[in-house]
């Protein structure tokens, strides 16, 4: 049901950041940041939220002098996306 | 973006729309091509029988069916834009190729009546083959890249053989660069859509 759905995904932002890291291998801050239209205090607040439930890792290094973070979806990650996307899925077949 | 509370159709909006800008998804259901593909095979064939039966007016099945078709993909392309939720770029990019191709095969058919036929067969295959080639890179879609290469080799064999084998050499084409691989390239679709 709606309340079943995991909170750390069902978020506005936090699922767009989900949902663009289960398909690309890796993305850094800013196309992030580009995609989801999002201000850069609010994305870094809500990356960290799901770095801490294991959803995701975060490495930041340097390219040509410019601090660079780099973000990847972990297989727990990719686990919590597949189930919320069932989860929804289940919702929407009650709701029909 | 902001920080609130989602419905689950919100969440489903979500997921897909940023899937699609991220991701080279499968952004083509095939249906063009096959339809495109089963519309010039039967044509390329059709004449041909016609002028095995010496039948003079053999090409008439061209100026019927190729019209039929336009009017039919220019409705299937505004129903499928509508109902789009998210343009991406390789969606953008697929639209300036295939229209850039139309605007290519209208003119090599207009240089049907000018050059004749050998030149003009030979241009609208290796234009099969381009046009299907870069979707398939855009894609990421072998079968379309292969399936080219077999139109490219069509299209150069096409011009050590006689005018009346143009057609056969044309259905060719057309079964390796548009039939097989959109077939392909639906089955793959749907059942991506399944996921």
């Amino acid at each position: 049901m709606f309340k079943d759905l995991d909170p750390v995904l069902h978020s506005q932002l936090r699922l767009a950041v989900v949902s663009i890291l289960v398909s690309v291998k890796e993305a850094e801050f800013t196309f992030l940041k580009e995609k989801t239209s999002s201000t850069a205090g609010n994305l870094s607040v809500q990356l960290q939220k799901i770095k801490e439930a294991g959803y995701i890792e975060i490495e930041k290094k340097f390219k040509d002098n410019y601090p660079q973070t780099i973000c990847r979806i972990t297989p727990k990650g990719v686990e919590a996306f597949e189930k919320y996307v069932k989860d929804l899925q289940q919702y929407i077949n009650i709701k029909k | 973006m902001e920080e609130k509370e989602i419905t689950p159709d919100q969440s489903l909006f979500i997921i897909q729309s940023m899937i699609n800008t991220a991701k080279n998804k499968l952004a083509d259901d095939g249906f063009l091509l096959i339809f495109w593909g089963w519309l010039v095979f039967v044509s390329a064939i059709v004449n041909y029988i016609l002028f095995l039966l010496k039948f003079e007016w053999g090409f008439i099945v061209w100026p019927i069916l190729m019209p039929i078709g336009g009017i039919i993909t220019a409705i299937y392309s505004a129903r499928s834009k509508k109902k789009k939720l998210v343009r991406t770029y390789i969606d953008k990019y697929l639209g300036y190729l295939w229209t850039g191709f139309g605007i290519a095969m209208a003119l090599a058919l207009f240089s049907l009546g000018v050059c004749g036929m050998k030149s003009s067969y030979f241009s609208l295959m290796l234009l099969y083959g381009f046009v299907t080639f870069v979707s398939g890179g855009l894609l990421d879609f072998k079968a379309l890249r292969i399936g080219a290469l077999f139109s490219f080799a069509f299209a150069l064999g096409s011009l050590f053989v006689p005018e009346l084998e143009q057609f056969l050499f044309l259905a060719g084409s057309i079964l390796c660069s548009y039939i097989i691989p959109g077939h392909l390239l639906r089955n793959e679709f749907k059942s991506q859509q399944n996921v």
